[in-house]
């Protein structure tokens, strides 16, 4: 693994926080969100903020950019020196002009962060126009001379294009653009490449650290992952609750990380090496799935578009006790697949079957008393509980479409939640009353309930921190065991499906490129997309958890 | 799961809102607007009781008087006491109003359901509901009353049909941008039953708005129902209503504006608390407000 070793002794500091405090408006009482930060940014650092949700990671650089929304949150406390001159003394017009020309922002969500019904080029335009005088043409030149350095090909027809006509990685390289037209001393990238793909995030990520390079620009990198840390950070910060925990050079830290918190942060990050291989199931077949295909946009009355095959040619079986996985990017049809199974959409053709029931042609209403035998759990644990409903009222709701007696299933309920790790009071207690992690717990429970055969795991892990999504993980395993199901396991991260998988399925544009066991999947990959998506896995030859080079990469 | 239990989680926005002015401080407009509200609804309900005439007697030696003692508003061009008809005209103005509100909201409640969710009826339904919207009310309710007679119900018929498609639609929205949540593919991964799904998971999030609608159509059909009286196509005219009485005094309304006055004051002073209580409410229900609320 190699990390930056830059050395910043002697290098003047752009941005410095001087015991930075936000609290809540109007509450002085309140525990404050933000606790007496203090760090400073040098010219040429990528300092990267990393901690869990909650941690104020966000606050941090919305403080910095004067963008902290006011009705909420206030700075009560503390300085923000941008080259001397303090951020919070400026009045709101003067910080508006500060940004873009000092300091600039790139967010994670580059399709909301820009307006969806102007050029993209004109949006970068409008940048140069707000901040300085120039003429139309040296504006374009500038624009296109920018387009260029972020490597968007065909610069001069993405100027005229759209935001929806871009792929997600141009768009955010166009959001980089913006924010590195006027050369700006400081760039905030708040998970700039979390909404990407490995493989368009490893561009991105170098793209920064060129025009980084180029420029001289100090990064303030926030991210939650450990392998874009090891990637790219100079210095990292470590936060937790609104304070600084640890704060070191990337290789220090990884290596002999100080803090409690800090190990307990690196050894949640699931490992790219694959669990210990389970002796083959004997057992029958609790999924299978033959030659499964889904046709979008299939020509019809007035309507004439080319069809879309989603998914084509996707066959596995998963037995008894089991987990198989999917891999693959956005677009790659793991989702279809899994919506087909579920019969939450009907497959075009192909065969779905759960024991021995064929379920792919089952009608509607046919199909209604068989669902309990194959259960989901969905990726946003915000969005999958019903929030009006308890969770008691959640957990029973397919017992007793099953016909089973109301005080049996929520005695059922009650055990349910011991098993999945929650307090027995929590059954009438609201979705809202619980974190990200309880919720998705919850949403387990409630699919166990059903006692199903099979349970779809659609990226259920993917929204939630790393050590969260440990304990989730090791949930999900714990009730293998118990229980005997057999888990279709669909994510992006590659370092997830290591942890779980007994096999992968490594999909891309809706075909099945690689079907192996996780060992010779992740450890010997045969297809080149295979290769491309783990070359592509951020910190893949260092092994969080034990603070080292990965066996096999130093060997 | 039992039928109290599920009429109660039903009904919660709706209590939400009932308790709100406990919890949150309602600024000075909208509790105005709650007592003015209240006291007409009161003085309508209670007319019976205390008015001094009969709204309907006639009595030729006191036409078209000023205020008295024995008629505190005084009498209209027939001698009919002008107080007890104002008043009285409430109660069928504000019978109209809930009635249609209540006929137009449950109807394009279930219809916007079954709309919303299955995309078949959906192409059907909607085409019919733009038609209905392409018929004027006012020419429907004289169609009505040129078939039926002048009759109450002709008029909650004119006012109603169409509201309904406006009501469809916002019903409709709702279940369409729901329907995708995960919780209701969760739901159907359950096995529960597309009636079951379409009541407990989709119906109440439609209540808060169809709230807030209510009372806008509540205040228009009280104003439709004003100009129908007016143009004759009313209700009938025996039936004193805030629009007739308004249309006969049209007559004297040089000699005595009063005629004209106070049943028009009632009407504005009604709808214009209607419809501050429907912002209100539409406020107090966005869900961008009610974080702060918490």
């Amino acid at each position: 693994m190699k990390f930056s070793t830059k050395s910043f002794d002697g290098v003047p500091p752009v941005l410095s926080i001087e015991n930075l405090t936000v609290g809540l408006t109007g509450n002085p009482a309140a525990k404050p969100v933000l606790n007496g930060i203090s760090f400073q940014i040098r010219a040429g650092e990528t300092l990267c903020l990393v901690g869990e949700s909650g941690s104020g990671k966000s606050v941090t650089s919305l403080a910095a950019m004067g963008l902290l929304p006011k009705s909420a949150l206030e700075v009560t406390g503390g300085r923000i020196l941008l080259q001397d001159r303090n951020l919070l003394d400026l009045s709101s017009r003067q910080m508006r002009d500060m940004r873009a020309r000092h300091l600039s922002m790139v967010f994670q969500e580059p399709m909301t962060a820009l307006n969806p019904v102007m050029r993209v080029g004109q949006q970068i335009e409008e940048v140069i126009n707000t901040h300085t005088r120039l003429s139309q043409k040296d504006r374009q030149k500038k624009v296109l001379d920018i387009m260029e350095q972020v490597h968007l090909p065909d610069v001069e027809r993405i100027y005229r294009s759209y935001p929806h006509q871009l792929s997600g990685g141009q768009r955010q390289r166009i959001m980089i653009a913006m924010a590195l037209i006027l050369e700006p001393q400081l760039l905030i990238a708040d998970e700039p490449t979390t909404a990407l793909d490995v493989t368009t995030q490893r561009q991105i990520l170098s793209l920064i650290s060129e025009l980084q390079a180029k420029h001289g620009t100090a990064v303030l990198f926030i991210t939650h992952d450990m392998g874009v840390v090891a990637e790219i950070a100079d210095t990292v910060q470590v936060m937790k609750h609104g304070e600084l925990v640890e704060q070191a050079p990337v290789e220090t830290l990884l290596r002999h990380p100080q803090m409690d918190y800090t190990r307990k942060l690196l050894q949640a990050v699931p490992s790219l090496t694959p669990r210990p291989a389970r002796e083959t199931a004997a057992a029958a077949s609790a999924l299978t799935v033959q030659g499964l295909r889904k046709v979008y946009g299939a020509s019809g009355w007035l309507v004439n578009r080319e069809p879309t095959n989603a998914a084509r040619d996707v066959s596995f079986e998963i037995p008894r006790g089991r987990t198989l996985g999917i891999v693959g990017e956005s677009g790659s049809g793991k989702s279809t697949v899994a919506r087909c199974i579920m019969r939450l959409i009907d497959p075009t053709e192909g065969s779905v079957k759960v024991g021995d029931l064929e379920i792919a042609t089952l009608g509607r209403a046919a199909l209604r008393p068989h669902r309990r035998h194959i259960q989901i759990v969905f990726q946003d644990p915000f969005r999958s509980l019903n929030p009006r409903w308890t969770v008691g009222r959640s957990l029973v709701e397919g017992p007793l479409n099953c016909g089973q007696d109301k005080q049996v299933a929520m005695a059922k309920a009650r055990e349910l939640l011991a098993l999945v790790g929650l307090p027995a009071d929590a059954i009438d207690r609201y979705p809202h009353q619980f974190s990200g992690g309880q919720r998705q717990r919850i949403a387990i429970a409630r699919a166990i309930a059903m006692e199903p055969d099979v349970l779809v795991a659609d990226e259920a892990v993917s929204a939630l921190d790393v050590s969260v999504q440990d304990q989730v993980l090791k949930l999900l395993d714990e009730l293998q065991q118990k229980l005997g199901i057999a888990i279709l396991f669909i994510t992006h991260d590659l370092r997830v499906a290591a942890q779980i998988c007994d096999e992968v399925v490594v999909m891309q544009k809706g075909r099945i490129v690689e079907h192996d066991t996780a060992a010779n999947v992740l450890g010997n990959p045969k297809h080149p997309y295979t290769k491309a998506l783990i070359d592509a896995a951020p910190g893949r030859d260092w092994d969080f958890a034990n603070f080292r080079e990965l066996k096999a990469a130093s060997a | 799961m039992t039928a109290p239990s599920q009429a109660v989680s039903h009904l919660q926005p709706v209590l939400r809102l009932l308790s709100l002015p406990k919890r949150m401080r309602l600024g000075v407009g909208p509790m105005i607007a709650a007592v003015v509200l209240l006291i007409i609804v009161l003085a309508s309900l209670f007319a019976p009781l205390y008015i001094p005439h009969d709204p309907l007697a006639i009595d030729a030696l006191n036409r078209l008087k000023g205020p008295s003692d024995a008629f505190p508003l005084g009498t209209d061009a027939f001698g009919r006491d002008l107080f007890s008809r104002v008043v009285m005209g409430g109660r069928v103005s504000l019978f109209i109003g809930v009635g249609a509100a209540i006929v137009s909201v449950g109807l394009g409640l279930v219809i916007g359901l079954v709309s919303g969710f299955f995309r078949s009826a959906d192409a059907v339904i909607m085409r019919i509901m733009d038609s209905l919207m392409a018929i004027p009310s006012i020419l429907l309710a004289i169609a009505l009353v040129a078939l039926n007679g002048p009759s109450l119900w002709s008029v909650i018929c004119a006012i109603t049909i169409p509201e309904i498609p406006r009501v469809v639609r916002l019903v409709r929205s709702v279940v369409l941008t729901s329907r995708e949540e995960p919780y209701v593919e969760a739901a159907i991964a359950l096995g529960s039953s597309m009636p079951k799904i379409l009541w407990q998971h989709l119906m109440p999030n439609t209540l808060a708005p169809l709230t807030v609608q209510g009372t806008y159509i509540c205040a228009s059909a009280i104003l439709v129902e004003a100009i129908l009286s007016f143009l004759g196509a009313g209700v009938s005219t025996e039936i004193p209503t805030w629009g007739n009485i308004m249309a006969e005094g049209r007559l004297y309304f040089q000699i005595k504006p009063m005629l004209i006055f106070w049943p028009g004051l009632m009407l504005s002073l009604c709808i214009l608390s209607i419809n501050l209580l429907g912002d209100t409410a539409r406020d107090l229900l966005d869900p961008r407000l009610k974080k702060r609320e918490a």
